[in-house]
C-alpha cells in the first residue's frame, strides 16, 4: 500500500510545519494576546532565528562566513540568542512609543533582513540562500517516514514545553501585570519605566521563540532562501492567531493548525483546478482569500475560535486603575 | 553629488506625496495604515489603464513638449485620482469604518495590514508581475550644470514635471486645509474630535476628505513613480517604508512636516547608494526611522506622540 | 415648554456600567441652572451625555420637548445645543478666528454678521483674532471657548467647570460674562465644583451624587442647605 505511505508521510509533512507555526504564533500570542505589542515584522524574526541555526550548524560554506558544523542544540540556542537580541534592540527604541511605533519599527525590520538576506551573499548566501543545513538524527534514520515522524516528535515536544512554560507566566503575577498594562493604557502609563521593563520582556521572549521556529524550519527543510520569509509568512502567522483567539494559548496552536489546513487545502485545489500557465496568477488569489478570511473574522468574530480566557480579575484592574489616579 | 541630490528630491517627491496621506489617515483616523503603499500602486496601475481605454478610443497622441508623455496620461492621471479616491472609500466602507463602530482600535492596523496584501495579490492577479510602462519613449535629460561644477547635474523633463506638479500639489493641499471649511475641520477633528463633534462637525464627512486626499496624491505619487521608474506590483509595498519614515521624521499629524521628511527621506536614500551601494538603498528608511525614534519621536514638527 | 428636560437617565462608558444612574432634571427657557455634586460624581458624565458624546442606556433627554435621546453629537449642535467641555475646549491648532469660523459653518444665515455680534461681545478675543488658541492664557482660552460655543446661536448652553483653574477674579470675569449672555436669551446649565460662585449667578440647582440628583432647590436654598455643605466638606477645595 505505497498510497498509504505517501498519505502519512504528507500527513507528518503537514504536522510538522503545523507545530512550527503554532511555536511561533505562542510566541505573537505573548506579544499581542498577553501584552499588546503589535509585531509586524514575525517573518524578520523567524528568519534571524532560520539563518543563525543554519550558520552554526552548517559545515563551512566556501567563500562565505559561517558554517560553523557545531552541534545542533547549539545552533537552536544561538537562533533565540541572536533573535532575542534583534528584539532588545527594537524594544528599546520603540515600545516606549506608541504601538504604531512598534508595528512599524518591526516592519522595518523585516523589510530591511529581506534586503540584508538577498544582498549580504557573505553572510546569508544571497538569493540563493543557505543549503547543507544538518538534519538532526540524520545519520541514525534512514527512512524518510521515519525522520519525518522523529521530527515532528522533537517539534511537538518543544511546542508543548513552551506551552506549559507559557500557561505558567502568564498565570503568575509577572502575566497579571502584562493584562493590566494592555487592558488600561493610563495604569501602564503609571507604571512608567516598570511597564516599559514588562513590555520588553515579553516581547524578546516572543522573538526568542520565533527565533527557536525559524531554526525548526531550517534544519527540517534543509536549505532556506530569503523567499521563506517575505510579508505574506508574517500575515499567514497573524491570520493563525486571529482565528484561534488572541489572548488564549491553546487557541494560538488551534489556530496555527486550522489556518494551516485551510492553506494548504485551497492551495491544493487552486493547484488542481487552474491551468499550470496560470498557477502564479492563482496563488495570489489563495492571500486574496485568505486575507478575506482574517477581515471577517476580525469583522464577525473578533475573538477568534476559541477567545480569550478571563484570568484577569476585576481585582487587579482596579488595582492598576487605582495607582493611575494617584 | 548635485546629481544625487536631484535625485533624491525626486524620489523624495513621491515620498512626500505618500506621507502625506499616511499622515493624515493617522491624525485622522488614528492608525498607522499599511495598507496606504497600495493606494499609490493602483494608483498608478489604474492610470495605466486609463492610459490604454484613452489610447485604444482616441489613438496615440504626440508627446507633449518635451515630455514623455501626451495629454492622454494627465487625463488617466485625473481618471485615476477619482478611481483611487473612491477604492479608499470603498475599503473604508467596507472594513474600517465596520472597526472603528465596534472601538477596537489596534484592529485597525492589523486590518489594514490584511487589506494590503489583498489589494496587492488582488492587483497582481489583475495585471500579472511584469513591469509596465506609461511610455516607452527615449527622453533626452538635460543638462542644467556642467559636469565639472560638483559632478554637474541632468535632469529629464519628465523628472521636471514630477517636482512642479509635487510643488503645486502641496501649495493647493496648504490653501485647503488653511482657508477651506472642509479643510479647518479637518485639523480641528485631528486635534479634538469630541469637541469636533459638538461644534457641529460631522466626522464622517471628515474622515471621508481624509481619504479622498490621501488617495488622490496616492494616486499622483503612484504615477510619479511609474513615470521615473516603473509600474511594479510592489511598487507600494517598496515605498511603505520610507512613507512611514517620512511621516514619523516629519512629526505624525503634521502634513509639511510629511514633505520635508519626505525630501529628507528621499535626499538620505539617495546619498547612501555612494556609501552603501544600491541594493541596501531601502534599508536607508529603516535606519533614519529608527534614529528619528531613539532621539526625537515627536518628529521634526510634532508635538504629540 | 422646557428648554431641556433630562427623565431617568441612565449613560456611561462601558456597557453595563452606568455612571449616570437615573438622573432627572428640567431646565427652564432663560434660567441658569447649576449642576453641583462631589468630585467623581457623573456630572460631567451627564452633561456629555446630553450632548451625545456618552451613549445613553436609558431614559430620555429633550430639548425644548423633541426627543433627543441618542442622537449624533454634531446634529446637537444643528439643534442649537452649545456645549464647552471641561479641558481641551478649544482647537488649539487653530487661531481665534478660525476656532470661531469652523463653529459659524453650520449656521445658514451669513455669518459675517454673527462673528461680528461675538467679537462685541468678546472683545479681548477681537483684539487678537490671528492668534493661535493654544497660545492663550487660561482666562482668555475659556472665552474663547465660551465664543466657540455660542457662534452656532444654540438655545441651550451647558458648561462643565468654567470656573476650574481660573483666579477667583478671573472667575468673576467669565461668570459675568455668563450672565451677559444669559441676557441674549439663552438657557444656562452651569457644572461646578465651585458651588458660591456658580449659586451666586444662578437661579436654581441641582446635586448629583453617585449618578442621580439628590437635592433641587432655588439657587438660595442650596446655599443655606447644609447637607449641601456637607456633601463639600473635606474636598470642595481638592479640586479634579
Ligand atoms: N472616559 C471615561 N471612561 C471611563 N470612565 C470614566 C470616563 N470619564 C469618567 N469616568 C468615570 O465616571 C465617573 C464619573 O466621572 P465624571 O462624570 O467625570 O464625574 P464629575 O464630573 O462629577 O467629577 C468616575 O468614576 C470616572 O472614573
Ligand atoms: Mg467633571
Amino acid at each position: 500500500m505505497p498510497d498509504l505511505i505517501g498519505l502519512l508521510s504528507y500527513g507528518t509533512f503537514f504536522l510538522v510545519f503545523a507545530t512550527i507555526f503554532a511555536l511561533v504564533v505562542l510566541g505573537l500570542n505573548l506579544q499581542w494576546g498577553f501584552t499588546g505589542l503589535f509585531n509586524v515584522g514575525v517573518a524578520g524574526f523567524v528568519a534571524i532565528g532560520a539563518y543563525t541555526s543554519a550558520l552554526i550548524t552548517a559545515p563551512d560554506y566556501p567563500d562565505q562566513l559561517g558554517g560553523l558544523g557545531l552541534p545542533i542544540p547549539l545552533g537552536w540556542l544561538g537562533a533565540m540568542a541572536t533573535s532575542g537580541i534583534a528584539a532588545f534592540i527594537i524594544g528599546v527604541a520603540a515600545l516606549r512609543l506608541r504601538h504604531d511605533y512598534l508595528a512599524i519599527a518591526t516592519f522595518g525590520v523585516a523589510v530591511t533582513l529581506q534586503l540584508v538576506a538577498l544582498n549580504a551573499k557573505g553572510l546569508t548566501g544571497g538569493p540563493f540562500g543557505l543549503q547543507f543545513i544538518p538534519k538532526p538524527f540524520a545519520e541514525v534514520i534512514d527512512d524518510n517516514l521515519a525522520w519525518n515522524v522523529t521530527y515532528l516528535a522533537v517539534a511537538a515536544a518543544l511546542l508543548g514545553l513552551s506551552y506549559v512554560a507559557l500557561e505558567r507566566l502568564v498565570r503568575s503575577p509577572w502575566g497579571r501585570v502584562l493584562r493590566a498594562i494592555r487592558e488600561d493604557e493610563t495604569a501602564a502609563e503609571s507604571l512608567g519605566k516598570r511597564a516599559f521593563r514588562f513590555r520588553l520582556q515579553a516581547f524578546v521572549i516572543g522573538c526568542m521563540l520565533m527565533g527557536l521556529g525559524g531554526a525548526l524550519y531550517a534544519h527540517f527543510v534543509g536549505y532556506i532562501a530569503p523567499e521563506d520569509f517575505l510579508p505574506i509568512l508574517t500575515f499567514q502567522l497573524w491570520t493563525m492567531l486571529i482565528v484561534g483567539g488572541s489572548g488564549n494559548n491553546r487557541g494560538a496552536i488551534l489556530g496555527a493548525f486550522v489556518v494551516w489546513a485551510l492553506w494548504t487545502l485551497s492551495g491544493n485545489a487552486l493547484r488542481e483546478i487552474v491551468p499550470s500557465e496560470y498557477q502564479a496568477r492563482a496563488a495570489t488569489l489563495q492571500v486574496v482569500l485568505i486575507g478575506l478570511l482574517l477581515m471577517l473574522i476580525l469583522l464577525l468574530r473578533p475573538r477568534g475560535l476559541l477567545g480569550e480566557e478571563t484570568v484577569v480579575s476585576r481585582h487587579m484592574r482596579d488595582e492598576a486603575a487605582d495607582t493611575a489616579e494617584e | 553629488m548635485l546629481q544625487l541630490v536631484a535625485d533624491g528630491f525626486i524620489i523624495g517627491s513621491v515620498i512626500a506625496l505618500g506621507a502625506i496621506g499616511v499622515t493624515l489617515v493617522y491624525s485622522i483616523l488614528r492608525f498607522a495604515n499599511f495598507a496606504h503603499g497600495e493606494l499609490l500602486t493602483w494608483g498608478a496601475y489604474l492610470a495605466w489603464t486609463a492610459l490604454i481605454g484613452i489610447v485604444a478610443v482616441w489613438g496615440p497622441a504626440e508627446p507633449l513638449g518635451p515630455f514623455s508623455f501626451g495629454w492622454p496620461l494627465l487625463v488617466a492621471l485625473a481618471v485615476s485620482a477619482v478611481a483611487t479616491a473612491a477604492l479608499a472609500l470603498l475599503v473604508d466602507r467596507l472594513l474600517f469604518r465596520q472597526l472603528r463602530r465596534h472601538g477596537n482600535a489596534i484592529t485597525l492596523i492589523m486590518a489594514s495590514f490584511g487589506a494590503a496584501l489583498v489589494l496587492r495579490n488582488l492587483l497582481q492577479f489583475i495585471y500579472g508581475a511584469v513591469p509596465e510602462y506609461y511610455s516607452r519613449e527615449i527622453q533626452v535629460a538635460i543638462r542644467l550644470v556642467p559636469r565639472d561644477v560638483l559632478g554637474g547635474l541632468r535632469i529629464t523633463p519628465d523628472q521636471l514635471f514630477v517636482l512642479g506638479l509635487t510643488a503645486v500639489s502641496v501649495v493647493g493641499l496648504h490653501i485647503f486645509l488653511t482657508r477651506t471649511t472642509v479643510g479647518k475641520a479637518m485639523r480641528a477633528t485631528s486635534v479634538n474630535p469630541q469637541l469636533a463633534r459638538v461644534t457641529g462637525i460631522d466626522v464622517d464627512r471628515v474622515i471621508r476628505a481624509t481619504w479622498i486626499i490621501g488617495a488622490v496624491l496616492a494616486a499622483v505619487a503612484g504615477v510619479f513613480s511609474g513615470l521615473t521608474v516603473q509600474l511594479r506590483p510592489q511598487l507600494g509595498l517598496d515605498l511603505l517604508l520610507p512613507l512611514f519614515a517620512a511621516a514619523i521624521l516629519g512629526g505624525i499629524g503634521s502634513v509639511y512636516g510629511a514633505v520635508v521628511g519626505g525630501l529628507i527621506v528621499g535626499l538620505a536614500e539617495s546619498l547612501s547608494v555612494p556609501l552603501v551601494g544600491a541594493e541596501y538603498r531601502a534599508a536607508t528608511a529603516f535606519v533614519v526611522l529608527i534614529a528619528i525614534l531613539l532621539i526625537r519621536p515627536t518628529g521634526l514638527f510634532g508635538e504629540r506622540t | 415648554m422646557t428648554a431641556l428636560r433630562v427623565v431617568d437617565l441612565e449613560a456611561g462608558y462601558e456597557p453595563g456600567l452606568p455612571i449616570v444612574r437615573g438622573t432627572s432634571l428640567a431646565v427652564e427657557p432663560n434660567e441658569i441652572v447649576a449642576v453641583l455634586g462631589p468630585n467623581g460624581a457623573g456630572k460631567s458624565t451627564l452633561i456629555k451625555a446630553i450632548a451625545g458624546l456618552v451613549p445613553v442606556s436609558a431614559g430620555k433627554v429633550l430639548l425644548h420637548d423633541r426627543d433627543i435621546t441618542g442622537r449624533a453629537a454634531h446634529h446637537l449642535a444643528h439643534e442649537g445645543l452649545g456645549f464647552v467641555p471641561q479641558t481641551e475646549n478649544v482647537f488649539v491648532n487653530l487661531s481665534i478666528e478660525d476656532n470661531l469660523d469652523l463653529a459659524a459653518s453650520i449656521l445658514k444665515v451669513p455669518k459675517k454678521q454673527r462673528l461680528r455680534d461675538l467679537y462685541d461681545l468678546f472683545p479681548d478675543l477681537a483684539r487678537q483674532r490671528r492668534l493661535l488658541a493654544g497660545r492663550l492664557s487660561g482666562g482668555q482660552r475659556q472665552m474663547l471657548a465660551v465664543a466657540r460655543a455660542l457662534v452656532g446661536e444654540p438655545k441651550v448652553l451647558m458648561l462643565d467647570e468654567p470656573s476650574a483653574g481660573l483666579s477667583p477674579k478671573l472667575v468673576g470675569i467669565v461668570f459675568e460674562k455668563l450672565l451677559d449672555v444669559r441676557a441674549t436669551g439663552v438657557t444656562i446649565v452651569l457644572v461646578e465644583q465651585n458651588v458660591k460662585a456658580a449659586l451666586a449667578i444662578a437661579d436654581r440647582g441641582a446635586v448629583l451624587v453617585e449618578g442621580s440628583t439628590r437635592i433641587v432647590g432655588t439657587a438660595r436654598d442650596l446655599a443655606g442647605d447644609p447637607q449641601v455643605a456637607a456633601l463639600y466638606l473635606g474636598q470642595h477645595r481638592g479640586g479634579s
